[in-house]
């Protein structure tokens, strides 16, 4: 149908306005909200992924393509609510203590949710104990840490020891990312896992998860 | 001796009149444009100044006494040929105009991204310029300036955050891409506002209180990946040279720098370019002209210090390269110069180098960054002979709290 393919361009142009009406116009033709997400949102979001793979996108182009998948997000999320028996899994993200920064983790974000994973985001400047009391009353599969400075990085490793010393390290996976992050960090801090882009956090989820 | 004599002599031994010994900030200027005794290094004290003297981020970052001479204490413990009173200097004039900021106890302030000053066309136009110097903590660094120069006899480097990244924290990322693509008049007209209502009456301002002959505006959103250097050219490059215009004098060199971005993009010479256009033409007097090329270890480490040192030589400027932070705090010493020896190396040729120590992150061991300067001290003299690392003499050193007492320095 003709708005699937709109939709999706919309989203993959970015142009969240035009998607939201897009969306919204789906809706109330009668196409079903899952079918909107799945064959226009996430059909969009995904071309974005390619193109980015493909070095035609550069990262703003991306950011407001994630912004465009966001409006129509918001819009559907609420109808599909009984209708999705079950997401790939639960993430929790947040920028650790200190790191105001949430550029990659909002990126994070939402190829999680475009990949039908349920995220929760904690926001920025999230200390240790918050990400505890989330890991106890949330029960996600996996916590996401994001720093975006040398001098916020080192706080990954605050937020693991509370997870430990709160007796819930073994309960659920974490990974690292962020520009000053690197896989060798991930492994000295005993992190699960690191992601060096948001198409790599995904596949590493996917991993971790064993889903596909 | 004056500032000018330093920049005359500093420039004389650059090229080749080597009279006396250099002291720290002669080193830098010979370093800069030209073959120095040994490569110089450049510390920003920052936050590990403030921890290393248990103060709260509240009084390093708003009161000066504490803040000049915490920094001056660390810089001259450690050794540096210079340094610069560096605070959060991409806040100053965002926090004059009303941006709300987080403070924490014990790192820098920060832009609350989640309340941009600016999220409406409406709430730009209700923006009044600030009054330049009397504006939020613009009299903090005015007077931290004041209190470099008492201590140093010299005046400071002054910083201002460019027009560009300005934009980008006062709209916030996401509106400021959306106003480029969708509404690039407003965005020109929010760089203009910034450029000659803010940037220009501050540098003015810093100026005036300081005769300070190079003022550096950062502008960290102005890199790859988060901005192309299509949008960079389009949006950022214009206001820097209006800055420039507005300000530049033929003893004064304003410019725009800390970008990166070389190992995002598939040829760097791409992002090394819009670096030197960043420089701008600077001006008639040759010792204040651009200038350097600052890459940062991020980049240089993945393209290679080789090929950064080549675009360098061809532009005839000094190669800055940072020292890698994390390794710095982590060690071991003998990582630490075997590091040191790689820049060295790859790096200094035969001058027209220099090594930024950017950051000490706090708890570092202080023999770490012992041995980082040491380790330049020691491989860094011109010509640069034999760099095997296992030769590196570590210099024995007090205590930080004994050498304060010795040295009798005030917090």
């Amino acid at each position: 149908m003709d708005w699937e393919q709109d939709l999706a361009a919309a989203v993959t142009e970015g142009e969240e306005i035009r998607a939201e009406e897009l969306a919204r116009a789906a809706l109330e033709e009668g196409a079903a909200p899952r079918e909107v997400l799945e064959k226009g949102a996430v059909a969009g979001i995904y071309q974005t992924g390619r193109l980015w793979e493909e070095g035609d996108y550069f990262l703003p182009d991306v950011i407001l393509s994630i912004e465009a998948f966001n409006k129509v997000m918001e819009m559907v999320e609420p109808l599909l609510a009984g209708e999705v028996a079950s997401t790939k899994g639960k993430v929790v993200l947040g920028s650790v203590e200190g790191d105001a920064h949430d550029l990659g983790k909002n990126i994070v974000a939402a190829m999680l949710r475009s990949s039908l994973y349920e995220v929760i985001d904690l926001g920025i400047d999230v200390g240790a104990e918050r990400f505890v009391e989330a890991a106890r009353d949330l029960h996600p599969d996996v916590i996401g840490l994001g720093a975006y400075m040398t001098t916020t990085m080192r706080n990954m490793e605050g937020v693991i020891t509370a997870l430990r010393e709160a007796g819930l390290r073994d309960c659920v996976k974490l990974i690292i990312g962020g520009a000053p992050v690197t896989a060798d960090y991930a492994e000295r801090i005993g992190a699960d896992g690191y992601g060096a882009d948001a198409v790599g956090a995904v596949a590493l989820v996917d991993r971790l998860l064993g889903v596909s | 001796m004056g500032l000018t004599a330093k920049l005359l002599k500093g420039t004389l031994y650059a090229g080749g009149l080597r009279i006396g010994k250099l002291d720290g900030y002669e080193r830098l200027i010979a370093g800069i444009y030209g073959r120095p005794d040994r490569v110089p290094i450049i510390l920003q004290p920052y936050t590990f100044a403030m921890a290393q003297h248990g103060l709260p981020a509240r009084r390093f970052f708003t009161e000066p006494e504490p803040f000049v001479n915490a920094s001056r204490n660390t810089a001259a413990y450690f050794g540096a040929d210079s340094w610069s009173p560096i605070f959060d200097f991409y806040n100053i004039e965002l926090e004059a105009l009303g941006q709300k900021l987080i403070w924490r106890e014990n790192s820098e302030p920060d832009v609350d991204t989640r309340e941009p000053l600016v999220a409406s066309r409406d709430d730009f136009r209700r923006l009044k310029p600030p009054i330049p110097g009397r504006g939020g903590r613009m009299p903090y660094v005015l007077e931290s300036y004041r209190r470099y120069i008492d201590v140093m006899g010299i005046p400071p480097m002054a910083y201002a955050c460019s027009p560009f990244t300005m934009a980008v924290l006062i709209r916030g990322y996401v509106n400021f891409l959306r106003d480029m693509r969708r509404d690039p008049a407003f965005a020109h007209r929010l760089l203009k506002f910034l450029s000659m209502e803010v940037v220009v009456p501050w540098i003015d301002k810093m100026v005036e209180a300081t005769r300070t002959a190079i003022v550096v505006m950062s502008d960290a959103w102005a890199s790859a990946p988060n901005m192309t250097t299509q949008i960079v050219r389009e949006f950022c490059l214009p206001y820097v040279e209006k800055v420039v215009r507005a300000t530049n004098s033929s003893m004064r060199t304003v410019m725009d720098s800390g970008s990166w971005g070389e190992k995002q993009v598939a040829e760097p010479s791409e992002i090394l370019d819009v670096k030197m256009d960043m420089m701008t033409r600077g001006n008639g007097f040759k010792p204040l002209r651009p200038f350097f090329l600052l890459v940062w270890n991020e980049d240089y480490e993945e393209v290679g210090i080789p090929r950064m040192r080549a675009y360098a030589e061809e532009k005839n400027v000094c190669l800055m390269l940072n020292v890698r932070p994390d390794l710095i705090e982590e060690g071991p010493i003998e990582r630490i110069v075997g590091n040191i020896v790689k820049l060295i190396g790859e790096g200094a040729g035969k001058g027209k180098f220099a090594l930024l120590i950017n950051l000490v992150p706090v708890g570092t061991p202080v023999e770490h960054a012992h041995a980082a300067v040491a380790a330049i001290k020691q491989f860094g003299a011109y010509p640069v002979g034999s760099l095997e690392p296992s030769a590196f003499r570590m210099p024995s050193f007090e205590p930080f709290d004994e050498w304060m007492r010795r040295e009798g320095l005030p917090v």
